[in-house]
């Protein structure tokens, strides 16, 4: 079976600037792949490119078994896409829309009305189908823009920061429609900063300044490239004493979060328990601490951090 | 159906049910345009009647007051005082409470009576060029028909056949009888106002797809740009059209402007006069960022297309090069076909030219747009 997306040294300049840099990779079918990135990693250059909205500088890309740049009329046949923006007829009522993106891609009479009624019915959209769209809150908006994006049934669909500005509990259940569409056979492409979401996903690119500095699931990641063990410590006195605990032997990342910090340790060359002594004699005591799992905060960290010291 | 027709007929609708929901663009394309027809039909007017004229008359005899009164009779020049000299009238004049001053010297019954060629000075304010122009008329006219009058009644006087002029003007005013300037200025003022409105609605309702977000949703639906173009002109050629049919109502009501001609010819030119304007108003947006970049493109482009109309100052008195640019300008043959048709009845063989040169423009400037369009896009 071709897979979904197949990407070859993708590349797109913009004068000087380099957003997407030589990328490759390639979606099997019905695969939720996750696009992680900073802000102006590139992440939405690549999806443009792949939607057919910006021409590539270099390499190129075959999306739905046709070539983005020679057949784009026919790639956008069979793909959706759903912007942050969750780009909607706002004056519009939320039927309205549907029915619009629907007719768009040909859809009349019968056919129209199956594909708005089953659609209105898993995005949980009845209640709301006569309003205004723009009135609606952002998590509503959120489902409406999907179910534009997937009236047509394409075979891949492209979501782009969906969920950026939404609340927790829509997120979740933004998520479920989404894995929803997956066991459905759609592939699905989605850009995200939030990193527990990108646990969700089969597999993980990640984009540093241009570059697909990694690829692999979540947990193949987290083995690679945030290898160790991770502890979690609070205590007082603790912010002196994580200065001087970065650049020491065995130490793999320091991170503070709130009244805390994670640490990454390699086991082999400090234990817990060393770690422990040597927090309390710099005075951090009382001293909690806990294992904790890594998480793909760690690994983009990491690399992000190794793509700034400029080693690969 | 074909898939063409259903996409067609999606962007008609989602614009239709747009424009209908937005109570502002609405008041914008049916109120506005009948509302300023109504206000400049009557502001727009070369009529030069009522003006204020002072009298200096150093005579004060029968003859100086009759001649003044009858200059005054007419609906040109008006009383507006009696001072009492030059320096006065002058005054008068420099403070524009008078743009005429009429001047009897001392003597003027004396010299008339005598046929020794009796003298009236006329000062007249020259800063407005047609009013004074309108005003010095009124004052030779009338001063050649009151010596022609003197000279047969001393003629009778003295018991001889009055002469007669030997040349006689009989001018006989074709297709506006009663020169009212608002039968040649309201057509003009209907294209004036319609080029307004759908120049900047078409390209403001574009660039807020741009900013919003909407467009780049379209450019990855399999949606062609000449097709999202034909939809969303559509309905404004519809309401065009109600637009230019609801001026020439009021034009003939209150107005008085004529429908000579055949309507359906005004309907066809005016349906590709639409194509032009709309097809500008896209191609405005395709150059713009934002609705507010779109609104001031749309101004820029219809001042001058205004005033290289004929609609303002006829196209005859601009210098040549200036006149040779008004060719480019799709105003000026709906102006010419609007006029013609309706006060001259001209038909489509009088008018072909005007109706091939706007159906040229508007299918040119749709297919312009609709390339820039594709082009940004990619």
């Amino acid at each position: 079976m071709t897979p979904a997306i197949e990407v070859q040294h993708l590349t797109r300049r913009f004068g000087s600037f380099t957003a997407v840099d030589d990328v490759s990779f390639e979606v099997g079918t019905g695969e939720i792949f996750g696009y992680l990135g900073a802000n102006g990693a590139g992440k939405s250059t690549t999806i443009r490119m792949l939607c057919g909205l910006l021409k590539p500088t270099g390499g190129g890309a075959r999306v739905a078994g046709f070539d983005v740049d020679k057949e784009p009329e026919r790639v956008k046949a069979g793909i959706g896409y759903m912007s942050q923006k969750f780009s909607l007829y706002l004056d519009l009522s939320v039927r309205a829309n549907l029915e619009f993106f629907a007719s768009a891609y040909g859809a009349y009479g019968r056919e129209l009305e199956t594909r708005i009624g089953e659609m209105v019915e898993r995005m949980q959209l009845g209640a709301v189908q006569d309003e205004v769209t723009g009135a609606l809150p952002g998590g509503l908006q959120q489902r409406v823009a999907l179910a534009s994006a997937v009236l047509h049934r394409p075979r891949i669909v492209f979501l782009d920061e969906p969920t950026a500005g939404v609340d927790p509990i829509q997120r979740r259940s933004f998520w479920e429609l989404i894995r929803y569409l997956a066991s459905r056979g759609t592939t699905v492409f989605v850009t995200t900063h939030y990193m527990d979401e990108a646990e969700n996903c089969a597999r993980i690119g990640i984009m540093v300044d241009g570059k697909l500095v990694a690829l692999d699931t979540p947990a193949g990641l987290k083995r690679t490239h945030a290898p160790g063990r991770v502890l979690e410590v609070r205590g007082p006195r603790l912010a002196p004493a994580l200065d001087s605990l970065r650049g020491m032997a065995g130490v793999l990342d320091v991170s503070r979060f709130g009244s805390g910090a994670t640490v990454r340790v390699d086991p082999e060359r400090l234990p817990a328990e060393a770690l422990a002594d040597w927090l309390r004699a710099r005075g951090v005591d009382p001293l909690e601490l806990e294992d904790s799992a890594p998480t793909l905060d760690d690994v983009f960290l990491a690399l992000t951090a190794r793509a700034q010291r400029g080693d690969d | 159906m074909h898939p063409l027709v259903v996409q067609y007929r999606a962007v008609v609708v989602k614009e239709v049910r747009q424009t209908a929901r937005d109570r502002r663009v609405m008041a914008l394309i049916t109120l506005a345009p009948l509302m300023q027809l109504f206000l400049l039909g009557f502001a727009v007017n070369f009529d030069v009647r009522h003006v204020p004229t002072v009298v200096v008359d150093r005579d004060k005899t029968a003859e100086s007051r009759d001649y003044a009164r009858s200059q005054l009779a007419g609906d040109t020049l008006d009383s507006k005082a009696e001072v009492s000299d030059e320096l006065a009238a002058e005054e008068a004049l420099e403070r524009g409470e008078a743009s005429v001053a009429l001047i009897f010297p001392r003597d003027f019954q004396k010299d008339l009576l005598r046929g020794e060629g009796a003298q009236v000075q006329a000062l007249v304010d020259g800063s407005d060029p047609t009013r004074s122009s309108v005003a010095a008329n009124a004052v030779a006219q009338y001063a050649v028909l009151r010596a022609m009058q003197l000279a047969q009644a001393q003629a009778q006087a003295r018991g001889e056949t009055p002469p007669r002029s030997p040349v006689e003007l009989m001018p006989r005013v074709l297709y506006n009888p009663e020169l009212s300037t608002s039968v040649y200025v309201v057509p003009g003022i209907a294209a004036m106002l319609l080029l307004i409105v759908t120049t900047v609605i078409m390209a403001m309702g574009l660039s807020r797809e741009r900013e919003t977000g909407t467009l780049e949703q379209l450019q990855v639906t399999p949606l062609r740009p000449g097709i999202l173009m034909a939809g969303k002109v559509t309905p404004f050629l519809l309401i065009g059209l109600v637009d230019v049919g609801l001026a020439l109502s009021v034009g003939a009501w209150v107005f008085k402007v004529p429908l000579r001609g055949s309507l359906t010819l005004v309907a066809v030119a005016t349906l590709f006069y639409l194509l032009s304007t709309l097809g500008v108003g896209l191609l405005i947006a395709t150059v713009s960022r934002t609705q507010q970049q779109a609104f001031v493109g749309g101004f820029l482009f219809v001042l001058p297309a205004v005033l290289l109309s004929g609609v303002m100052s006829p196209i005859r008195a601009m210098p040549d090069w200036l006149a040779w640019l008004t060719y480019l300008n799709p105003v000026r043959y709906y102006v010419e076909v609007l006029r013609g048709a309706l006060l001259k009845e001209a038909g489509l063989g009088d008018l072909w030219r005007q109706v091939l040169a706007l159906a040229v423009f508007g299918f040119m400037m749709m297919a312009v747009a609709s390339r820039r369009f594709q082009k940004t896009s990619a």
